[in-house]
């Protein structure tokens, strides 16, 4: 109905900015759910732009990950390991540390994983375990640092861990172009690990690793959500200064998580080496680190969510690297989504928080 | 003696970028906005000056104008997401480099850019200070190196002798106060972030276009962050960030020196050392300085106006 009163034209309207009080949490779930859309047409329009017919946009994405088996099983696998940032991104951000360094931890998982393999510690039947335990190991090592950094000394831990990422990153190097290079060609990449050093299938193409994430899964589900620790984490999260003045030992809580989170990117590298790849090779961990902290952003630390959100990036992942065989778009690309994603998803906070409302009546 | 006349003459070239980012980081972190993204605009800047100079076909000093525009444009990106909505601005600075990574590769293939040299600028000798024995080659730089010290004159001048930037410090120092005396917060933070992203985006073209002379997918190699480490490090003051700078030029020097002389070192040990120094640097501030007084009062700190305490 034209109200007449009412009517003022469109120059001279005026808004202001409310702050919301609360909103229902599905009204909350469908501006995310729109955010992501509009994440995902802006980027599919970009992929348009550099060269990739749209109808074939839609067959990748959506068909041949969803109902091809092949695809899907192959989308779980690589869910595995991003299974496993995501969870490290959760934990860290619980405790209110800005763990960068994920591709840090992750490539000296890998290495520890495959110095095992290298050398043939234990038996055979052992061997594998061995690696995993020695890659846990590894990656809590790496954290460990500026963990304590932070807590002892107040160093910035996204400058610490992301210098430590690059120097991880050139101890790499050094070892698959020098002592840890396959002898029979010169690639940059370590010996091909044996039949019992990688991770079986299950059954049917279903890996061992995508077992293992789960397991992890519900393993972060029960030190967040049930353990004593998890509940001293929420009092850290929610304020740090009144969980101290409680006793809840705060320091250690957090030392505790950020070296879990370690070990868990730990892990996630011996995913990619003893599960994808099967050798350590000079640029496996590429994509898997901001791939954590949006995971964990967009899951708003959930471990059951980061898990679902893993699947969806793994889709990302698994398109992206055939776009880049079929139509040359390079992997950055997936970059390009993930930061997309996540600038659309961060900015309906604001029509979660904000309310904008016309001013009625006046005269503007 | 060469060598060592050959390393002091190559510190400039490596201390520029680390300076220029330096100083715009802290142009826009005086204004109270938390900046993560200089990797990313560095490679903005990277990107625009090779792709500028290539189209355009050799004007390099409107290629440097360019990549300095298109750092500008880019940041405003970010601060659509830090004024606007509000994001926190550790996320948006994360995004903001992710999004650049990804942006710069994409653009970089799809352009075909990479690895195609560029002409850059030759160099001027300084004379007579370029006749001088061991450092002479110092003072044999291209017009950019000569014109960092004046762009750093410019900028402190700005913020310590002009209303400008009075009023830039008070809307990072104290919002609600600046806010009350009637400064326009918002758009005091825009400004500081388009012009600090400038000089990063310059900084950017700076490591493509003069000193390496073509683009490489992801070419800043981790410079950003040293950046915002040095800012820290020099307590978000220009002329010990300069210092900070020139100490880092040293070390990355000395890199190529080393393979250069036939010393025998593990490369990819000398390749951490400008990480592993930047950690050290970060330890040693810890150590040495505990107070934050010189850090920015609001920093990190969205500007609500609703929310006004």
């Amino acid at each position: 109905m034209f109200d007449a009163t009412n009517f003022q034209p469109l120059l001279a309207r005026r808004y202001t900015l409310e702050v919301r009080q609360q909103m229902a949490w599905y009204w909350q779930a469908l501006t995310i759910a729109l955010a992501l859309l509009v994440g995902l047409l802006i980027s599919a329009a970009i992929l348009v732009a550099a060269g990739v017919p749209a109808g074939e946009l839609l067959n990748e994405f959506v068909i041949l990950t969803l109902f091809d088996s092949q695809s899907l099983r192959a989308v779980l696998f690589q869910a595995a390991p991003l299974i496993m940032v995501g969870l490290a991104g959760c934990l860290a951000f619980r405790a209110r540390f800005w763990n960068l360094g994920l591709e840090g931890q992750m490539i000296w998982g890998a290495i520890g994983a495959t110095a095992i393999s290298l050398f043939e510690v234990g038996p055979p039947s052992l061997r594998l375990p061995l690696m995993m335990l020695c890659a846990v190991l590894c990656g809590l090592l790496w954290a460990l640092a500026p963990a304590l950094l932070k807590l002892h000394l107040k160093v910035n831990e996204i400058i610490s861990t992301l210098m430590l990422n690059y120097i991880a990153l050139n101890f790499l190097l050094h070892l698959v172009y020098g002592s840890w290079k396959d002898p029979r060609d010169s690639f940059p990449y370590s010996p091909q690990y044996r039949a019992f050093e990688r991770l079986p299938e299950l059954f049917d193409g279903f890996s061992v690793a995508v077992l293992l994430a789960m397991l992890v899964a519900l393993f972060v589900l029960w030190f967040t959500g049930v353990s004593r620790a998890g509940l001293y984490l929420r009092f850290v999260d929610n304020s740090p200064g009144v969980a101290r003045a409680v006793g809840v030992p705060v320091k250690r809580v957090i030392l505790g998580t950020v070296l879990l989170s370690g070990a868990l990117a730990g892990l996630a590298g011996f995913m990619v080496t003893a599960g994808q790849e099967g050798r350590l090779t000079n640029s496996f961990y590429v994509g898997y680190g901001f791939s954590g902290i949006l995971i964990a952003f967009l899951a708003r630390n959930q471990p059951i969510a980061a898990s679902v959100v893993a699947l969806l990036v793994a889709t990302l992942f698994v398109a992206g690297r055939s776009l880049q065989v079929f139509y040359q778009i390079p992997f950055s690309m997936v970059q390009l989504i993930q930061a997309i994603l996540v600038i659309c998803v961060a900015s309906s906070e604001f029509f979660i928080r904000h309310r904008i409302r016309r001013i009625q009546g006046g005269l503007g | 003696m060469s060598m060592i006349a050959s390393w002091i003459g190559n510190i400039p070239d490596f201390a520029v970028p680390f300076a220029l980012a330096a100083l715009g980081l802290i142009l826009m972190e005086r204004s109270g906005v938390l900046a993560l993204g200089a990797e990313g605009l560095l490679l903005v800047g990277a990107l625009a000056g090779v792709g500028a100079s290539l189209v355009t076909g050799g004007a390099t000093i409107w290629a440097l104008i360019i990549a300095m525009g298109a750092a500008a444009l880019v940041s405003q990106l970010f601060a659509l997401m830090v004024l606007v909505m509000r994001i926190n601005q550790v996320i948006a600075g994360l995004a903001l480099v992710f999004f650049c990574q990804g942006l710069t590769g994409l653009l970089g293939t799809l352009m075909d850019w990479t690895n195609r040299p560029v002409s850059g600028l030759s160099s001027y000798a300084l004379w007579p200070l370029s006749e001088l024995p061991v450092v002479g080659k110092f003072f044999i730089q291209n017009p950019i190196v000569y014109l960092t010290p004046i762009i750093f004159l410019l900028v402190v001048w700005i913020l310590t002798r002009t209303v400008l930037g009075l009023r830039l410090r008070a809307v990072g120092e104290n919002p609600q106060a600046a806010d009350a005396a009637g400064i326009p917060v918002l758009a005091y933070r825009c400004m500081a972030i388009a012009a600090g992203s400038a000089l990063i985006g310059l900084a950017g073209a700076y490591i493509s276009v003069l000193s390496t002379k073509m683009w490489i997918a992801d070419m800043a190699g981790g410079r950003g962050w040293i950046a915002v480490a040095l800012v820290i490090f020099a307590r978000w003051s220009p002329w010990k960030a300069l210092a900070g700078a020139l100490l880092f030029g040293c070390i990355e020097a000395l890199i190529p020196q080393m393979a250069a002389s036939g010393i025998r070192l593990p490369q990819y040990f000398v390749f951490m050392t400008p990480y592993a120094v930047t950690l050290g640097v970060m330890i040693w501030v810890a150590i040495v300085s505990r107070d934050n007084s010189s850090q920015p009062g609001a920093l990190g700190e969205p500007f609500i106006r609703e929310e006004r305490r």
